[in-house]
C-alpha cells in the first residue's frame, strides 16, 4: 500500500474544520496537519518526510484491507479495516466547536468494531515546526501532553489501551471485540491553556460536526448532472475556506511534487486572487451567499494595502509578505526541495486584474451592490490596467523564465476593462474614465486579434507571435471574449495539441523550471466547459463523465495527474480543480 | 475654563487629529486599520452606513476618553501635554493587545476570532496581536495617532 514508506497521494482523504485540515491515509495514518491554522508549521508531516515529519498512526495489527468514504454529505471520514478476525471502523473528524468549552482545535478518532475482534495499535508522534522540533510527552492528570514553545497538543484516550511513552512518541495497543468502542482525541492549543474535555463532550462535538455538515450540504442549491461530484467539491471548498478571515487556501499542503523526484514543489497554503474569482462564482452557483459575501469583504480588505496594484496571492490574514524558503525535509518520495512561502507573490501577473473585476461583476450580479468606496477602488484599479496591460508578465502559470506577452493575460485585462465599463454603466463605479476604459479594451482586442492569432494553427497562441498553444486559452469562452469563431477554433487546437487521453497539458514550452510535470486536472475541466460553451455539449458530457470517474475513492483531486500511470501529483486536494469541476458541470447543465 | 469643558474641547480636537492621521495612513497604504469601519460594522453590514455610524461612535469614544483623562488630571492636580501623551501610550498598548485584539472580536457580531470555524461566517478578519493582521505598520501608526491625541488632551485640560 505504501511506496518507499509513502502512501500514494490518491490514497488520502481530507478532514477539516475551516481553520486547518488533516490528511488521512487509507492505512489510517494522519500524515499531514498544521496547527493551529492552514498556514502554521506542521505537527504531522510524514507526507514530506516519513522519518522526521511526524504522524498519528492507527491501524490493526497484522494484515488488513481498508477502504475510505465520507459519512453521507459530511466532511467526516470513515475508514473500514477488514482483517482475518474482524472488521474495524475508524471515524475521523476535526470537530467544530459547541457551547461546552471546546479545545482550540481537536482531531477525534473514534474506533468501532462491528464484528469479530481486532487488535489495534496507535502511535502519536508530533513533530513541531515542520519536524525541526521534537517534543517529549508528559503525563498530566488524564491527558498526555507534548509541547514546544507556545504550542501544545494533548491526547486523551478512552478504552484504547495503556499509553506507553517513549521520547517523542505515545503509543498503545488494545483488543476490541464486537460492539466495543474506543476513542482518541488530540486537542491543540496555541498561546493558551489546553482544554481537558470529558468523553461526553468529545462525542457530542463529533455528533454535532456530522449534523452541521449534513445541514450545510442540504442547503446547497445545485440540482443537475454529476450532483454527487459537485456537492463533494462544495464540501472540499468549504473546508478550504479559512473561517476567521473568509479567505481560501489554494490547497492545504505544501510541496507535494508535480513529478516524483522533481523540483516543482510549491506551497499552496495562501489565497490566490484568481482563485477567489472562481470561488465567488461557485459559491453563488451553490447558494452559499454568506460565504461569497465574506470572501468579497476579505478580498477588498486584503487588497487595501496594495491597491491599485494587486499582489498575486495574499496570506490568509490578508498580509502580502510571503517569503519563500526551503525546509530540511526529505520531500515526498525524495522530491526536494520542500518549500514554505511562495515567491510568486512578487511576479506581475496581469490576469488577476481580470479576476478582480470578474469577481466584482459576479458579486454585483448576485444582488450585492458595491459601496462607494469599493467602486472608487475598482475605478483606480481599472485606470491601472489601462497603464500596464501592454507590459509583459509571468502569466497564469507563474513561469519563471518570463516575462512574455501572454494572450490569456491580455484577454483578462480586456475582461477587467469590459466589466469596469459595465459596472460604471450600472452606476456601481465612478464613470469619469469610462471612455478611456472603452478605448483601451478595444486596443487589447486589436492586439490579440493581430498579434496573438496563428493562421497556421488556426488558434490564438500562447504568447504574442509564438507558434504554440496554452490551456489557459480555454478560459476565453468563459470570459466571453468577443470572437466566437476563433474561440471555437482555439478550443479545437488545444484539444488537438495538448490533450493526453482525458487530460490536458498546460503547454509544451519551456517555463524556466527544471523537471517534468503531469497534466493539470483543472485544464481538463476547463476543456469540458469550453466545449460546452462552444456548442459541443455531447463531447463535453462524455469527457466530464470520464473525469468524474477519475477522482479518488472519496471524490477528491490533486493538482495534477500522470496521464500514463493515473497517479495523482501535486498539492492535494486542490481548490482550483474542484472549482473547475463545478464550473464545468454548470456550463454543461446550462446548455443541455 | 472648567475641567469638563477643557477636556471636552481637547477630546474633540484630539479625536479629529487622531482620525485624520489614521485615515491618512490608510489612504497612503500603510495600514488597513479603519477604526470607524470596525466600530460601525458592529451595528450594520452596509459598508457605507457602517463608516458613518462608526465615525459618530469614534468621536463619542474619543470625547469620553478625554473626560476620563480630565478626571485623572484633576485627581492628581496637574496636567501637561507629555503626561497626556504618556497615558495615551499606555492606552494604545492596552487597546492593541487586549481591547481590539481580544475583546472586540468577542463582542463584534461580524468579526472572526481565531476560534471561528466552518460553522460560522465572519465578514471581518480579526486584528491579531498588536493589530498586525491589518498591516505591519498598524501598531506604530495607531501609537503615533494616540500619542497626538493624548498630547492635545493633556495640553488642553485646565485643572
Amino acid at each position: 500500500m505504501r511506496i518507499d514508506r509513502y502512501a500514494r497521494i490518491e490514497d488520502y482523504a481530507l478532514v477539516g474544520d475551516g481553520r486547518t485540515a488533516a490528511l488521512v491515509a487509507r492505512d489510517g495514518s494522519v500524515d499531514w496537519l498544521c496547527l493551529p491554522n492552514f498556514d502554521s508549521p506542521s505537527v504531522f508531516a510524514a507526507m514530506l518526510d516519513a522519518e522526521r515529519g511526524g504522524a498519528f498512526e492507527l491501524r490493526p495489527i497484522g494484515p488488513f484491507e481498508s477502504r475510505q468514504r465520507y459519512l453521507r454529505a459530511t466532511n467526516v471520514l470513515e475508514t473500514t479495516f477488514t482483517t482475518p478476525t474482524g472488521t474495524m471502523r475508524v471515524v475521523d473528524a476535526l470537530t467544530l466547536p459547541t457551547p461546552a468549552l471546546p479545545p482550540m482545535r481537536e482531531l477525534v478518532r473514534r474506533i468501532d468494531v462491528p464484528s469479530g475482534f481486532v487488535r489495534v495499535r496507535w502511535r502519536v508522534a508530533p513533530r513541531f515546526d515542520y519536524g525541526r522540533a521534537s517534543a517529549r510527552w508528559e503525563r498530566r492528570q488524564r491527558m498526555l501532553v507534548a509541547s514546544w514553545g507556545g504550542e501544545a497538543v494533548a491526547l486523551s484516550a478512552w478504552n484504547a489501551g495503556e499509553a506507553v511513552l517513549s521520547g517523542g512518541d505515545a503509543a498503545g495497543e488494545v483488543e476490541l471485540h464486537a460492539g466495543e468502542r474506543a476513542l482518541l482525541a488530540m486537542s491543540a492549543a496555541y498561546a493558551e491553556p489546553l482544554v481537558d474535555s470529558p468523553r461526553r463532550d468529545v462525542e457530542r462535538r463529533l455528533a454535532y460536526t456530522v449534523r452541521f455538515w449534513r445541514r450545510w450540504t442540504a442547503e446547497r442549491g445545485y440540482d443537475g448532472p454529476w450532483r454527487d461530484a459537485v456537492l463533494r467539491s462544495a464540501l472540499v471548498l468549504k473546508q478550504l475556506i479559512f473561517s476567521p478571515s473568509g479567505a481560501s487556501v489554494a490547497a492545504p499542503t505544501t510541496s507535494l511534487p508535480e513529478w516524483i523526484g522533481g523540483a516543482r514543489n510549491w506551497d499552496y497554503r495562501f489565497c490566490w486572487i484568481r482563485d477567489s474569482n472562481f470561488l465567488i462564482d461557485a459559491l453563488l452557483q451553490l447558494g452559499c451567499y454568506d460565504e461569497a459575501h465574506s470572501l468579497f469583504w476579505w478580498f477588498m480588505h486584503a487588497t487595501a494595502l496594495t491597491e491599485p496594484t494587486l499582489h498575486v496571492l495574499y496570506r490568509l490574514d490578508g498580509g502580502p509578505g510571503i517569503a519563500e524558503c526551503e525546509l530540511p525535509l526529505e520531500g515526498y518520495r525524495g522530491s526536494r526541495p520542500v518549500r514554505v512561502g511562495n515567491s510568486a507573490v512578487d511576479q506581475l501577473q496581469l490576469d488577476i486584474y481580470g479576476g478582480l473585476f470578474e469577481t466584482a461583476w459576479l458579486y454585483s450580479e448576485g444582488h450585492h451592490s458595491l459601496d462607494r468606496d469599493t467602486g472608487a477602488v475598482l475605478a483606480r484599479v481599472a485606470d491601472r490596467v489601462c497603464g500596464i496591460w501592454r507590459c509583459p508578465d509571468s502569466g497564469i502559470w507563474e513561469v519563471r523564465n518570463g516575462p512574455f506577452h501572454f494572450t490569456h493575460s491580455k484577454a483578462m485585462c480586456w475582461a477587467a476593462l469590459d466589466r469596469a465599463v459595465r459596472l460604471a454603466e450600472r452606476g456601481e463605479l465612478p464613470d469619469r474614465h469610462i471612455d478611456r476604459w472603452r478605448r483601451e479594451a478595444a486596443a487589447i482586442v486589436d492586439f490579440i486579434e493581430t498579434r496573438c492569432w496563428s493562421d497556421a494553427l488556426r488558434s490564438y497562441t500562447r504568447v504574442a507571435g509564438s507558434h504554440d498553444v496554452d490551456a489557459s486559452l480555454l478560459m476565453l469562452p468563459t470570459i466571453r471574449f468577443p470572437n466566437p469563431q476563433r474561440l471555437a477554433d482555439t478550443v479545437d487546437a488545444v484539444n488537438r495539441l495538448l490533450r493526453a487521453g482525458d487530460f490536458v497539458y498546460r503547454y509544451h514550452a519551456d517555463d524556466g523550471v527544471p523537471g517534468g510535470e503531469g497534466c493539470f486536472v483543472n485544464c481538463s475541466f476547463w476543456l469540458v466547459s469550453a466545449l460546452a460553451r462552444t456548442g459541443r455539449v455531447a463531447d463535453a458530457t462524455s469527457l466530464m463523465d470520464r473525469l468524474v470517474a477519475r477522482a479518488n475513492s472519496v471524490g477528491l483531486y490533486s493538482e495534477e495527474i500522470d496521464p500514463a500511470a493515473g497517479a495523482f501529483l501535486g498539492n492535494f486536494p486542490q481548490a482550483l480543480v474542484h472549482l473547475a469541476l463545478i464550473e464545468a458541470a454548470v456550463a454543461v447543465k446550462a446548455r443541455s | 475654563m472648567s475641567v469638563f469643558w477643557s477636556s471636552f474641547g481637547g477630546g474633540f480636537v484630539g479625536t479629529i487629529v487622531m482620525t485624520t492621521m489614521l485615515r491618512g495612513a490608510a489612504e497612503f497604504g500603510l495600514t488597513r486599520m479603519d477604526l470607524p469601519f470596525l466600530l460601525g460594522t458592529a451595528v450594520t453590514d452596509n459598508r457605507r452606513k457602517a463608516k458613518a455610524v462608526g465615525y459618530v461612535f469614534h468621536f463619542l469614544i474619543g470625547i469620553a476618553f478625554a473626560l476620563a483623562y480630565g478626571a485623572f488630571f484633576a485627581s492628581i492636580g496637574r496636567s501637561s501635554w507629555w503626561l497626556g501623551a504618556l497615558i495615551a501610550v499606555a492606552q494604545t498598548f492596552f487597546t492593541a493587545t487586549v481591547l481590539v485584539n481580544v475583546l472586540l472580536p468577542v463582542v463584534h457580531p461580524r468579526m472572526g476570532t481565531p476560534e471561528t470555524a466552518a460553522n460560522e461566517i465572519a465578514l471581518i478578519e480579526p486584528p491579531g496581536f498588536l493589530m498586525l493582521n491589518y498591516g505591519r505598520n498598524t501598531f506604530l501608526i495607531t501609537l503615533l495617532a494616540h500619542v497626538a491625541y493624548g498630547a492635545i488632551v493633556g495640553w488642553a485640560v485646565r485643572v
